[in-house]
C-alpha cells in the first residue's frame, strides 16, 4: 500500500518538517498531525517487524525501519536534539519519545540508535515525573521498551538477581526503580511502579523472574506503609505479575496478594479481589479470600436488613466485618461508593466462567432485594446500621441504577419461589413509584424483561407459570401508566420493553390473554402521534411488532384482523411518507421488511401493491437510512421472488444459480410493475455512499442471476434503452429531478449488461477522506501550516 | 488540604475535544464530552482511559455536564455513555438537548456515510444517551447530590450555550464553555451572576486575536457577496458550525430586504433546516431584538432564503467563503494552507486566488476554478472578553481550549494587565485606527480585574492542582457576640477567617467568622466566662456559650483539676501556715481576689490551697494546691511561687 513506502516526495519533505519541529520558534502543527505522522511510521515500522529479520543483511529492503532510519538521517537528529533541549515543547517531546520507542522495539533499530538513546537515559528518568500525563506515560514505555532489548541476548536465560551480569543500561533502570521504589513521594512509587507493571505484562522472558526476586522485597516493603502509598498502581502491579508467567512459580507472590488483600481498604481491596478471582491459577485459600472481600458490603447489607436470624448467608470469611461497618458508617459518599463497586464487581464476576463455586445466589438475591428496598425507603429496619443506611440510601439514584443493573444479571440463575416473588415485588414497587427516574425506570423495565423471560414454563403445556401469569396481570396497568406518562424517556422506555416482551411472548396464549384485556395496545396505537420523534418510532417498532402476532387491536376488535392490517399499513404509509422526523420513519421501513421477510398474511396478500408504495415513499426520502432500508426492503423481495444469493456460501450445494428464462421474464415484469429499477437505479448515484453502495450490490445480484442463461434477449439499441441512459447520464450528473417513466424490463437488462458495476462498486468503497490520508498529503499540509499558521487563526466553531 | 484538581483530557492545548474533568471537594465531574474532526479512529474521542484507571466510570464520576450543542463538546458523549459504559446523569440546557441529537446523527452519518466506518455509535445509542440527560434551566440551582449542585448561566455563543457553577461546600468552580461577551444578529451576551469561585475554567482559542469590529466584518463579508452575485456570479458559504449558519442567515436575509434584492439564497435541506426549527422554538434564548420582533415576525421565518435543491446547481460558478477554521485533513484546510489544486473524489479542482469571479465552476468539480476568502465569523470571545466574564471575580483563572502559544500570550497580557499591541485579523479593512483606539479600550477595561490568584493553564493529561481555603459560614448569637466583642475578644483574634470571608448565618448579625473549623476548636480563647463552642446541626455550624453548648448536648460539666503537693519547712501548726500564705498572696497578687475561708483554706480565683502536717516529720508542712484547666497558667505561677517558700514572719 502507498502509506507503507517512504516515496521521495516524503523524503524530500521530511527534512523540512524535522527542522521546523526541534526549531523553538516555529509554530508546532496541532496534536492531529502528530499523532497522524506516528501513525504512519508505526505502519512502517509494523511492516518490518514481521519479516525475518537477520544480522547479516542490514540493508535488505524488507527491513523498511532501519532503511527509513538510515536514509532519513534526520530523525535521529530530531530524538537526539529534542531529548537533550532544554526546555522542549510537550507535545514535540512525547511525539519525539514515542517515536523512538517505535524505533527502540526492534532491535536493529535500537542497536543503531543505541547511541542516542543510552546518552538520553538520564533524561527519560526525569521525564516520567513530567507534568503531562502523555509525556510521563511515553517516558515509562520507552524505559520499559530500552530495558526489554538491553536485557536481549547476552543475559538471555536466567541471570542472578544481583544483576552482576546484567548489561549497564538495564542496571541503571533497575537501579533507578529500585530507588524510586525506596522513595517517600508517592508520585516516585507510581512512576516505578507504572514501570514494572508495563515490563511484566510484555515482557514474558526468563529474565524477569530475577528482576522479580530482586524487586519484591522492596515490593512487600510498601504494604507495610501506613497509608500504603500508590495503592492503585501497586495492585496493577501485582496483577501484572500475577499474570505474568512469574506468578506461577513464585508461592512468595500468592501470600503477598492475600497480605495485600487485608491490608488494603474495602474500596482499594475490591478491584485486587476481582483482579485474583479472574486468574487461572491461583491457590483456592487465596480466592476465598478475594470473593470473601467482594462480598463484605452484601454482607454487611443482609445482616443490617435482618428481621430475624435469617437463612443461611454467604460462605464463611463474609459476614459483614467490622471494617466494611466503618467504611458504611463513615460517609454517605463512601458508602454509596463501596456499594456500587461491589455490586458491579459482582455482576461482571458472575458472567465469567471461572465464577466461584457454589454460587451463593439466593443470599446475593436477598442482599440485592435489601438494597433497592433501603433505596425505595420500603424496608423497615431493626439494626442501627440499617437504619444508617435506610437513611443514607433513601432515593439514592446511582445505588438504585447498580442494584438494578445487578438484580437483572442474576436472572441467570434461579431462586427458591418465594425469593423470586420478593425480585418481582421489588421491581413492580419500583416500575410503580412516582419517584423512580427515567434512568431507574428504564433499568427496572430492562430487569423485569430478564426475569421474565427468564422465568419457568409450566411444565404441563408450554404456557407460562401461574406465577408469572400473576405478575403479568399486575404489571401491565403499570406499563399502560407508564405509556401516558408526561416524562417521554418514560414512555419511550415502556415501548421498549413491550416490543420485547411481545417479541418473545406473543405466542403464549396467557401473554395474549392478559395483554388483550389490558388497554395497552390501542395506548401504543395512540402513540404513534406522539409529539416526540423517539416515542413515534418506538410505537411504530411496537406496534409493528404486536401486530405480527395479531395484537394490534383496533376499536374493531380481535375479529377481523385483516381490516386492522390494513389499517396500520395505512397508517404507518402515512408516517413514512410525512414525518418531519428521521427516526419514525427508519421505524416504519425496518418494521415493513420484517413484515416482508416473516410473509405477513396481510403483506402477501397484495405483495407487489405493498412493495410499490413502499419503494415509492422510500424512493422520495430525505434520509438516506430510509433510503438503505429501502434497498434492503427490496433485496428481500428479489430474494424472495429469485433465491438466495447463493454463490456466498463455498459450501452449499451447488444447484442451477441462475433463474429459468420463464420465471426471470416474469419477475423482472414484476420488478417493473414495482418500479423497483427506477429506485434502485436512481440510487445508484445517490449522493449517500451507503445507499449508492447498496443498489451496486443489489443490481450485481440481479446481473448475476440473469446473465448465464441470456434471459430476455438484447434490446440493442432500442428507443428504451437510449431514454434510460439519457436519464442515467442525468442522474449522474446530479439531475434528479427526471423521472424515468415506464420500463421495459429487456432495455433495463440491457442497461445493466453494459454498466461497470463491479468498477462503480469498487469506487464506491474508498472513503471520500481517501486523497487526504496519505502522508504525502499529511506532511505537506504540517509544512504549509507553518507559513500560515499566524494569519489563518485557530477559528473552531 | 482540600483542593481542586483538573485534567484536561482534550481541550488542553488542542482545538476540538472538549472534555475537562475536575475533582472539587470529593466530587468528580466531566465538563463537556467532546470530539475531534481530525482522526476516523478512537482518538476522535477523548481519554477516557485516565478515568476507567481510577475504577469504573459510573463509580468514579458524579455527573456529565454539556456546555453546548457543538460537537467538540458533545460528539463523544453517545460513545462515552454507550460504548465506554457511563451511566450517570448528562445535565445540560433544554435547546442543548433538542439539538444535540441532530448534530450527533449528522455525526453519526458523516462517519458511517461518508467515510464508510463500522463500529459507530448507532441512532439507537444517541437515543439511550439522551435518556440520560437532564434538563436544566438558566439560574436553576440543581442538587445533583446532598453536597453537589450546579448552575447554569447565559453564555452567548449559541442557541442554548451556557455557563456552569458547579459547588460543593464552599467551593466553587466556574466553567465558561465557548462564550460570547458581544451580542451577535441573534444572540445575546453572555452573564453570569456575581460569584467568587475558586477557579473559573475559561477558553483561550482567541487568545492571541483581537478581531475587528462586528460591523466591519459583516460589512466587508456582504460586500463581497454582493459583487459576486451582481457579477453573475455564485457564492458558496461552507458553514460547518450551527449556529453561524443561522447568523448570516440573519445577516444575509436584513441585507437582501434593505437592497431589495432578488437573487435566491438557499441553504442545503437536512442540519440547518432541522435546527432552524428548534432555533424558531427558543426564542426566549435568543437576544433582545429578536424576542421583541417575535410577536410580527419571527426572524428565523426567512424571506429570501429557501432550503436547496441540487438541480439548482448547474451554471457559472462560485466564490467559496470559509467562514471558520479547518482541521487537518480535511479539503478546507488544504484551501485555507494555500494549495491551488486539488484532487477531490479522483478529479482535480484549481482554486485561483487571484481571478475575480465570475469564474466557470463546474459542478462535477471536473476542472473547475474558484476565488476564496476567508473570514471570521466566529462566535467565541476574543482577548479582550476572554477573562472579563460577567461578575465572576474568580480567585484563579485556567486557560483551555487554545494552543499552547496562545494561552501564554493571554496568560501574559493578563498578568500584565497592560493593553498589548492588538494584531490585525485578516478580514479587517476599513476603518483601522478607529477600530484599533476602539479594541484598546475594550481591552484594558476587560483585563482590569485579574484574577486575584493565580492564572494557569494546562495541557493535554496535565493535571493542575489548587489548594483551597474553604470558608465555613458560621452562626452566632447577638448577645454572645455583643458580650465577646465587649471583651475585646474579636479584635485579638482579627486574622481568625484567613481568605476566608465573613459569612454568617441568617439568624445571627453580621460578624467576621471565626477560624475554619479544622483549626477552629484548639484556638478557642481560654479566658473564663467567654468560652465558646462550635455546634454543628444540620450542616450548619453554631457558636454558642459553653453552658449553652452543655444544655443542648445534655451534657453535665465535669471539672477537671490540677493538683499539686508543695513542702514547706514550717513548725507551726497549719492554720497558721494558711494564714501567712493567705498574706503572702494577698501582697503578691494585688488584682486577684485572694480569699482565707472560714475552714482555713485560701483560695484565689479557682485556685484552691490547704495546709496539712506531714505525717514523718512535724517541722514540715504540706500544701495541698489544686486548680482548674481554665486556671492553669496563674495555678503554675502560684506553685512556683510557694515554692520559693514564704517570706519570714516579720
Amino acid at each position: 500500500t502507498p502509506s507503507l513506502i517512504m516515496d521521495p516526495e516524503c523524503s524530500r519533505l521530511l527534512p523540512a518538517l524535522c527542522a521546523v519541529l526541534v526549531d523553538p520558534r516555529q509554530p508546532v502543527a496541532d496534536d492531529t498531525c502528530l499523532e497522524k505522522l506516528l501513525d504512519w511510521f508505526k505502519t512502517v515500522t509494523e511492516a518490518g517487524m514481521g519479516e525475518g529479520v537477520t544480522v547479516d543483511f542490514p540493508q535488505r529492503p524488507d527491513r523498511p525501519s532501519l532503511l527509513l532510519l538510515q536514509e532519513n538521517p534526520c530523525l535521529v537528529e530530531l530524538l537526539f536534539r529534542v531529548l537533550k533541549a532544554h526546555d522542549p515543547r510537550p507535545r514535540v517531546l512525547s511525539f519525539s519519545l514515542r517515536l523512538a520507542g517505535l524505533f527502540a522495539a526492534q532491535e536493529d533499530c535500537f542497536q543503531y540508535l543505541q547511541v542516542s538513546l543510552s546518552r538520553a537515559v538520564d533524561t527519560i528518568f526525569s521525564l516520567q515525573g513530567d507534568s503531562s500525563l502523555f509525556v510521563a506515560s511515553a517516558a515509562g514505555q520507552l524505559l520499559v521498551h530500552i530495558l526489554a532489548l538491553a536485557m536481549r541476548g547476552p543475559a538471555e536465560g536466567h541471570p542472578s538477581p544481583q544483576g552482576c551480569d546484567w548489561p549497564a543500561c538495564a542496571q541503571k533502570i533497575v537501579c533507578h526503580v529500585e530507588d524510586s521504589l525506596r522513595s517517600t513521594a508517592t508520585p516516585q512509587v507510581t512512576q516505578a511502579l507504572n514501570v514494572l507493571t508495563t515490563t511484566f505484562g510484555h515482557c514474558h522472558s526468563p529474565w524477569t523472574q530475577g528482576l522479580w526476586v530482586r524487586l519484591s522485597p522492596l515490593v512487600a516493603c510498601l504494604l507495610e506503609k501506613d497509608p500504603i502509598p500508590a495503592s492503585h498502581s501497586l495492585v496493577d502491579l501485582l496483577l501484572s505479575v500475577a499474570r505474568s508467567p512469574v506468578g506461577s512459580s513464585d508461592c512468595g507472590l500468592w501470600e503477598t496478594l492475600a497480605q495485600t488483600l487485608s491490608h488494603l481498604s474495602p474500596t482499594q481491596a475490591g478491584p485486587l479481589a476481582l483482579g485474583i478471582l479472574k486468574l487461572q491459577d491461583c491457590p483456592q485459600a487465596l480466592k476465598t479470600q478475594a470473593f470473601g472481600v467482594l462480598l463484605q458490603p452484601l454482607a454487611c447489607v443482609l445482616k443490617a436488613a435482618a428481621q430475624a436470624p435469617g437463612p443461611p448467608g454467604f460462605p464463611e470469611g463474609a459476614t459483614g466485618d467490622s471494617i466494611t461497618v466503618d467504611t458504611f458508617l463513615s460517609s454517605k459518599s463512601a458508602c454509596v461508593g463501596l456499594l456500587c463497586q461491589a455490586l458491579a464487581h459482582l455482576e461482571l464476576l458472575q458472567l465469567l466462567p471461572q465464577r466461584p463455586s457454589p454460587w451463593p445466589q439466593a443470599p446475593l438475591l436477598r442482599a440485592a432485594v435489601a438494597i433497592l428496598r433501603f433505596c425505595h425507603g420500603s424496608a423497615a429496619p431493626t439494626s442501627d446500621v440499617g437504619g444508617h443506611l435506610c437513611a443514607v440510601l433513601a432515593g439514592c439514584v446511582r445505588v438504585q441504577r447498580a442494584a438494578l443493573d445487578f438484580l437483572g444479571t442474576l436472572s441467570q440463575g434461579t431462586g427458591p419461589q418465594e425469593l423470586v416473588t420478593q425480585v418481582f415485588a421489588v421491581l413492580l414497587e419500583y416500575l410503580t413509584s412516582p419517584d423512580s427516574s427515567p434512568m431507574v425506570l428504564k433499568k427496572a423495565f430492562q430487569a423485569t424483561l430478564r426475569w421474565l423471560l427468564g422465568s419457568p414454563k409450566a411444565p404441563s403445556c408450554c404456557d407460562l407459570d401461574p406465577h408469572t401469569q400473576l405478575f403479568l396481570g399486575e404489571l401491565l396497568p403499570v406499563l399502560r401508566k407508564r405509556l401516558c406518562s408526561p416524562c417521554w424517556e418514560a414512555r419511550d422506555s415502556g415501548l421498549e420493553f413491550l416490543t420485547q416482551v411481545t417479541r418473545h411472548w406473543g405466542g403464549q396464549a396467557a401473554f395474549r390473554h392478559a395483554l388483550l384485556a389490558s388497554e395497552v395496545p390501542e395506548l401504543t396505537g395512540q402513540l404513534l402521534r406522539d409529539p416526540e420523534s423517539y416515542v413515534r418510532a418506538s410505537a411504530v417498532t411496537a406496534t409493528g411488532q404486536l401486530s405480527s402476532w395479531g395484537l394490534y387491536a383496533t376499536p374493531t376488535g380481535p375479529e377481523h384482523p385483516e381490516v386492522q392490517q390494513e389499517s396500520l399499513f395505512t397508517e404507518l404509509l402515512h408516517i413514512l411518507s410525512t414525518d418531519s422526523e428521521g427516526f419514525p420513519r427508519r421505524a416504519v421501513m425496518h418494521v415493513f421488511t420484517q413484515w416482508l421477510k416473516d410473509g405477513h398474511a396481510d403483506v402477501a396478500e397484495d405483495l407487489e401493491q405493498f412493495v410499490a408504495r413502499v419503494l415509492q415513499a422510500a424512493s422520495q426520502d430525505l434520509d438516506w437510512e430510509v433510503r438503505a432500508q429501502g434497498l434492503e426492503l427490496a433485496l428481500v423481495f428479489l430474494e424472495q421472488l429469485l433465491g438466495q444469493p447463493g454463490s456466498r456460501c463455498p459450501y452449499a450445494v451447488a444447484l442451477p444459480e441462475a433463474a429459468p428464462p420463464a420465471t426471470l421474464a416474469q419477475v423482472l415484469q414484476a420488478l417493473c410493475r414495482v418500479q423497483l429499477f427506477e429506485f434502485a437505479l436512481r440510487a445508484l448515484f445517490d449522493c449517500d455512499r451507503p445507499v449508492a453502495q447498496k443498489s451496486c450490490d443489489l443490481l450485481l445480484f440481479l446481473k448475476a442471476k440473469a446473465t448465464p442463461c441470456g434471459g430476455p434477449q438484447e434490446a440493442g439499441a432500442s428507443p428504451d434503452v437510449v431514454s434510460v441512459e439519457a436519464a442515467l447520464q442525468r442522474w449522474q450528473a446530479g439531475e434528479q429531478g427526471q423521472p424515468l417513466g415506464e420500463l421495459e424490463p429487456e432495455a433495463v437488462m440491457a442497461v445493466l449488461r453494459s454498466m461497470d458495476l463491479e468498477g462503480l462498486r469498487g469506487m464506491l468503497a474508498k472513503s471520500s477522506d481517501h486523497m487526504e490520508k496519505s502522508p504525502q498529503s499529511l506532511l505537506q499540509d504540517m509544512l504549509a501550516t507553518v507559513g500560515v499558521l499566524g494569519e489563518n487563526e485557530a477559528d473552531c466553531y | 488540604m482540600p483542593e481542586i484538581r483538573v485534567t484536561p483530557l482534550g481541550a488542553g492545548q488542542d482545538v476540538g475535544r472538549s472534555c475537562i474533568l475536575v475533582s472539587i471537594g470529593g466530587k468528580n465531574v466531566m465538563l463537556d464530552c467532546g470530539m475531534h474532526m481530525g482522526f476516523s479512529d478512537d482518538r476522535r474521542f477523548p481519554d477516557f482511559s485516565y478515568i476507567t484507571r481510577n475504577g469504573r466510570l459510573t463509580d468514579f464520576l458524579d455527573c456529565v455536564i454539556i456546555s453546548h450543542f457543538h460537537l467538540d463538546h458533545c460528539g463523544a458523549l453517545p460513545y462515552f455513555s454507550e460504548m465506554v459504559g457511563y451511566d450517570g446523569p448528562i445535565y445540560m440546557t433544554q435547546p442543548t438537548q433538542a439539538i444535540c441529537p441532530i448534530l450527533l446523527e449528522d455525526y453519526r452519518k458523516i462517519a458511517v456515510d461518508k467515510k464508510g466506518e463500522a463500529n459507530f455509535f448507532t441512532s439507537q445509542m444517541i437515543k439511550d444517551c439522551m435518556k440520560k440527560v437532564v434538563a436544566v434551566h438558566l439560574h436553576q440551582t440543581v442538587q445533583v447530590d446532598d453536597e453537589l449542585e450546579i448552575k447554569a448561566y447565559y453564555a452567548g455563543h449559541v442557541l442554548g450555550a451556557a455557563m456552569f457553577q458547579i459547588k460543593v461546600g464552599s467551593e466553587s468552580v466556574v466553567y465558561t464553555g465557548d462564550y460570547n461577551m458581544t451580542p451577535d444578529r441573534h444572540l445575546g451576551a453572555a452573564w453570569i451572576d456575581k460569584c467568587r469561585p475558586n477557579l473559573l475554567i475559561t477558553e483561550s482559542t482567541y487568545a492571541t486575536t483581537i478581531r475587528d469590529s462586528k460591523r466591519c466584518r459583516e460589512r466587508d463579508f456582504l460586500k463581497k457577496v454582493h459583487e459576486t452575485v451582481e457579477r453573475g456570479g455564485k457564492v458558496l458559504i461552507p458553514v460547518f458550525a450551527l449556529g453561524r449558519a443561522q447568523e448570516l442567515c440573519i445577516l444575509l436575509e436584513t441585507f437582501w430586504e434593505r437592497m431589495d434584492l432578488k437573487a435566491p439564497i438557499y441553504f442545503s435541506t437536512g442540519l440547518t433546516e432541522k435546527a432552524n426549527h428548534y432555533y424558531k422554538l427558543f426564542i426566549p434564548w435568543t437576544n433582545q431584538k429578536i424576542r421583541k420582533t417575535f410577536v410580527q415576525r419571527n426572524m428565523f421565518e426567512f424571506k429570501h432564503i429557501k432550503a436547496f435543491d441540487r438541480a439548482f446547481a448547474d451554471s457559472p460558478g462560485p466564490m467559496v467563503i470559509m467562514p471558520g477554521y479547518c482541521v487537518q485533513g480535511t479539503v478546507g484546510h488544504k484551501i485555507l494552507s494555500g494549495q491551488r489544486k486539488l484532487e477531490m473524489e479522483g478529479r482535480q479542482v484549481v482554486i485561483t486566488p487571484t481571478l475575480p469571479p465570475p469564474a466557470l465552476w463546474n459542478p462535477c468539480w471536473a476542472a473547475g476554478v474558484m476565488q476564496v476568502e476567508y473570514m471570521s465569523f466566529s462566535a467565541h470571545a476574543d482577548a479582550r472578553a476572554s477573562c472579563s466574564c460577567g461578575q465572576a471575580e474568580p480567585e484563579n483563572v485556567l486557560l483551555v481550549h487554545g494552543e499552547a502559544k496562545k494561552m501564554s500570550f493571554l496568560k501574559q497580557k493578563i498578568e500584565q494587565n497592560s493593553v498589548g499591541k492588538p494584531r490585525r485579523g485578516r478580514a479587517c479593512e476599513g476603518g483601522f485606527s478607529r477600530a484599533c483606539a476602539d479594541r484598546a479600550r475594550h481591552l484594558a477595561e476587560a483585563l482590569s480585574t485579574p484574577p486575584r490568584g493565580q492564572l494557569l493553564y494546562a495541557a493535554n493529561g496535565e493535571t493542575v492542582t489548587l489548594s483551597t481555603s474553604p470558608s465555613i459560614p458560621v452562626g452566632i448569637s447577638l448577645g454572645l457576640l455583643k458580650r465577646e466583642m465587649a471583651q475585646g475578644m474579636w479584635a485579638g483574634h482579627a486574622g481568625w477567617g484567613g481568605a476566608a470571608a465573613g459569612q454568617v448565618a441568617p439568624q445571627t448579625a453580621p460578624a467576621p467568622a471565626p477560624a475554619p473549623a479544622s483549626q477552629g476548636y484548639s484556638r478557642m480563647p481560654r479566658s473564663p466566662g467567654s468560652c465558646r463552642h462550635p455546634i454543628m446541626k444540620d450542616s450548619n455550624f453554631r457558636l454558642v456559650s459553653s453552658e449553652q453548648a452543655l444544655k443542648e448536648l445534655g451534657l453535665a460539666e465535669h471539672q477537671l483539676r490540677f493538683t499539686c503537693r508543695v513542702h514547706l519547712h514550717d513548725t507551726r501548726k497549719e492554720q497558721e501556715t494558711a494564714l501567712r500564705v493567705y498574706s503572702h498572696l494577698k501582697s503578691v497578687l494585688k488584682d486577684h481576689c485572694v480569699q482565707h475561708l472560714p475552714d482555713g483554706s485560701v483560695t484565689v480565683e479557682s485556685i484552691l490551697i490547704q495546709a496539712a502536717a506531714h505525717s514523718e516529720d512535724p517541722s514540715t508542712k504540706v500544701l495541698l494546691v489544686s486548680w482548674t484547666y481554665q486556671d492553669e497558667e496563674l495555678g503554675s505561677y502560684l506553685t512556683s511561687l510557694l515554692k520559693k517558700g514564704l517570706p519570714q514572719a516579720s
